[in-house]
């Protein structure tokens, strides 16, 4: 029996709820056909009038989505260019501001890298699955970047990478152990991202998507909680060094993995004569051991070089030096 | 003035005496029999409510009525069928004037009315099927305005005709020659009195009072022909999705109103207090 | 020497810092007098070629080849962009049965957009140009003398009313009248769709994402939310070529 109610205007919405579940209810027992109807035409309103066309807004043009992977490979290769040959801390930090208004406040944070590791899995499992080739340079070029040159994405073009770096104030050294512990919490968060990202469509979620801390500052709005944790994230990045970066950023993980393959990258030489140590001590995030670069955790801040008293003219006669990175 | 409902007749269904697929429109012809035009089928009832007869159409029929001598004339899109009592078609009526859909059938003076719903106007042809006159597009816009797709009107025992024009919640008074006489209702969205929504009343039937249905709320109502409000016939009994429910009197008083989702015809008796 | 950025508090002196800088610069001034560029300075074992190396170089030929691979795999799997839209058909706010019930604002709230992307639209073609139109105005409020009801519906102001064709100059109500909704005004909140649908109007207006605004997340807020799985992926081809969500 259907209720032959009017419609209401002033329903609190359990009512509402209730309410619509029985309506519901009783609609599916009687379908309701879309009746006869007919809208005036332009013919018989007459005086000239002419139906306004219904606009179609445009999704963000297919030329502009190549210039964000095109100023993605260029911003790397300025960064790999600027840290290895320039070792320039300051020009570096002009690109992390740089990568973070185009990369971060312009594009919002999306498409990032890090994200594109779930497109890439679900599109490598469900045949249904359609993945943008934006999507797929996005998630390769870093990678094949980090097989030669190692984590150049992560200094200064990763826009989450650089909002931490710009916070970075006093940086602290985390004891070596609790940092390696650490970093295996982003193979456990690469493992769960993975895990619901290739669940059926219905069920699948995008947890890196979902609990981005930074991206609510890049969107200027947020629910309060992800404000809170970005917030959270950047009060504790202003003393330990890039703790997204470090401890939870899957596509860290997987640049890792190929930054052990690179041939070039941050060298430290070793040199019995000059065991200053200063780099190891300017290394925020513990990239440096015993006098050696560890390359996969190096994030290309070139705080090494600035702080080496070797820098300058001797530096660029690296090659020359015993190399045993 | 007080309403009881006392049958409903029809449902949903595939049996003799219920409706398959749609119930446009409705009438009574002066013996009290009932018709009922379900898409492209005519269910004849008698006073009692029991299915007698039925018989199928050509095309889809909008809108159904008796004439004086039993023949029943049927409106369709473009054209209007006209069958004898037991069914049998008789004469087919086409029309360049008819713009599409025949939602309405009346008689005045020997001549038939269609209420031409895609045309937004009434159309007068005379006994053989020749046109006439408009009646409604002596106004600027040409027409009444129906947005909700069917126009209706009834033709009361002095030959006027009373046509609702749902778009501007008025039922208006016109000579079979086409000249507005007046309206009666206003807009109004919470007084009963008036017509709520966007386009209401959207059926209309006139005997020696106006009957109103309305959507969206769905109620059928009673007027006098000074415009005041009667009664409320019957409001929480239809399908809240019903739309332009066809509305018929015979000549007891008692009201047809036929429900266009549950597909069924509730008959209601007027009530002294 | 470049400025340090950062530095954290190093162990050992100052003096001890400074007593190595100088040592740095005697040996500067040494090697460059000394030898030219390109001088070796030792024959140290890492220089040969060893096997480690030759390891190196095939693992990353190797896994060079399998990301080349892969991703050559994925770019000959693309066909276009996929893009999120609202389905009429089973939107509470359009679809057709439900009536009495209050606007769902899930689409205005769960977007990740500052202002959600989802906008109100008018399908100008299949609506009524009523006179009073229950989505315009707030129908149950008080009616004025000019016979139209006092309350306008939009709580943003965002829907326009104006007459078109012929007028009727003697009565008002006698004439179409157009309503456009400003998209850069409406957030989405559902109200005037959920009074447009029918049987209480024509169903002409119904919520659409709004493409130069949507973000095209992998899995929509709002599509989670959603009490009716009203969201749905489809190609931006086929979202931009429907005229609606294929009413039932």
């Amino acid at each position: 029996m259907g209720g032959g109610l009017k419609p209401a205007r002033g329903f609190s919405p359990a009512a509402a709820l209730l309410l619509l579940a029985t309506v519901a209810a009783s609609a599916q027992s009687l379908p309701y056909q879309r009746p006869v109807d007919e809208a005036p035409q332009e013919k018989s309103i007459g005086g000239g009038y002419k139906t306004p066309a219904v606009q179609k807004p445009l999704p963000r043009s297919s030329w502009l989505q190549i210039l964000d992977v095109a100023v993605l490979a260029a911003a790397m290769g300025i960064s790999s260019w600027l840290v290895l040959k320039r070792r320039s801390r300051k020009s570096l930090a002009a690109l992390a501001i740089g990568s973070l208004a185009y990369f971060g406040f312009y594009r919002e944070g999306c498409i990032c890298p890090i994200g594109s590791i779930q497109n890439v899995a679900v599109a490598l499992t469900d045949p249904h699955y359609s993945i943008p080739m934006v999507v797929t340079a996005t998630f390769f070029l870093p990678l094949v970047m980090a097989v030669f040159v190692g984590r150049a994405f992560c200094g200064g073009v990763c826009a989450l990478g650089a909002i931490q770096e710009l916070v970075l104030v006093k940086p602290l050294q985390v004891p070596r152990r609790l940092d390696r512990a650490l970093g295996l919490l982003k193979y456990v968060y690469l493992g769960l991202a993975l895990f619901f990202a290739l669940k059926p469509a219905v069920a699948r979620d995008f947890l890196i998507c979902r609990f981005d801390p930074f991206v609510d500052f890049f969107r200027r709005t947020g629910p309060p909680h992800m404000l809170l944790l970005g917030s959270a994230f950047l009060l504790a990045g202003m003393f330990i060094g890039r703790p997204y970066c470090r401890y939870l950023c899957p596509y860290g993980g997987l640049l890792a993995w190929c930054t052990r393959l690179a041939r070039r990258g941050v060298t430290i030489t070793p040199d019995k004569e000059l065991d200053c140590g200063l780099c190891t001590d300017a290394c925020p995030y513990g990239a440096i051991e015993k006098m050696r670069a560890v390359r996969r955790n190096c994030l290309y801040c070139a705080r090494c070089y600035a702080a080496c008293p070797r820098d300058g003219d001797l530096a660029h006669a690296k090659a020359q030096l015993v190399n045993l990175s | 003035m007080h309403y009881r409902q006392v049958a409903v007749i029809g449902g949903k269904g595939a049996g003799p005496g219920q409706f398959s697929a749609s119930l446009r429109s409705i009438a009574v012809d002066p013996a009290g029999n009932l018709y009922a035009a379900n898409d492209s089928q005519i269910t004849v009832f008698d006073e009692a409510g029991r299915p007698r007869r039925r018989w199928s159409t050509s095309q889809p029929v909008h809108s159904v009525a008796v004439a004086g001598d039993g023949a029943v004339y049927t409106g369709q899109i473009r054209q209007i069928e006209i069958f004898d009592r037991a069914g049998k078609l008789v004469r087919t009526w086409r029309d360049d004037t008819l713009a599409g859909r025949v939602t309405a059938i009346g008689f005045v003076d020997g001549d038939v009315l269609a209420g031409d719903a895609t045309g937004r106007a009434i159309r007068r042809f005379d006994s053989n099927g020749r046109f006439r006159n408009n009646i409604g597009t002596d106004n600027p816009l040409n027409g009444l305005l129906i947005p909700n797709g069917v126009l209706d009107f009834g033709v009361d025992a002095h030959g006027i005709i009373h046509a609702a024009n749902p778009g501007k919640h008025r039922v208006e008074r016109y000579t079979p020659a086409g000249e507005l006489l007046g309206h009666i209702g206003r807009f109004h969205g919470t007084d009963p009195a008036g017509f709520g929504g966007c386009c209401n009343p959207t059926n209309v039937a006139v005997r020696d009072r106006i009957y109103v249905t309305e959507k969206a709320g769905p109620r059928a109502k009673v007027y006098n022909f000074s415009g005041e409000l009667e009664a409320v016939i019957a409001a929480g009994v239809f399908n809240a999705n019903c739309k332009n429910m066809s509305v018929a009197v015979d000549r007891r008083g008692r009201v047809y109103v036929g429900d266009t989702v549950k597909l069924a015809i509730f008959v209601f008796e007027p009530v002294a207090i | 020497m470049d400025s340090s950025w950062g530095r954290p508090s190093a162990c050992g002196g100052l003096s001890g810092r400074l007593a190595l800088v100088e040592q740095v610069a005697n040996l500067q001034a040494d090697c460059q007098s000394a030898a030219p560029r390109g001088f070796r300075l030792s024959n140290a074992p890492s220089e040969r070629y060893t096997r480690r190396d030759l390891l190196h170089k095939a693992a990353r030929g190797t896994v060079l080849a399998t990301l080349g691979g892969g991703a050559a795999f994925l770019v000959q799997k693309a066909h276009g962009q996929v893009v999120w839209q609202v389905d009429a058909t089973r939107c509470l706010n359009s679809r057709l049965g439900v009536v009495g019930v209050e606007a769902c604002k899930l689409c205005t709230t769960e977007c990740v957009v500052a202002l959600s992307a989802v906008r109100a639209v008018n399908e100008y073609s299949r609506c009524g140009r009523c006179n009073i139109c229950p989505a315009y105005f707030n129908i149950t409020s008080a009616v004025d003398e000019r016979g139209l009801p006092s309350e306008k519906l939009c709580p943003r102001d965002a829907i326009t009313r104006k007459p078109i064709g012929k007028a009727d100059p003697e009565d008002p109500a006698n004439n179409f009248y157009e309503y456009l909704i400003d998209e850069e005004k409406c957030d989405g909140c559902g109200k005037c769709v959920m009074q447009c649908k029918e049987p209480l109007g024509l169903g002409s207006i119904v919520l659409r994402i709004r493409y130069n605004r949507c973000v095209d997340c992998n899995r929509c807020a709002i599509s989670r939310a959603c009490p009716k799985d009203a969201l749905i992926q489809v190609p931006v081809e086929q979202a931009l070529r429907s005229q609606d969500g294929g009413r039932a």
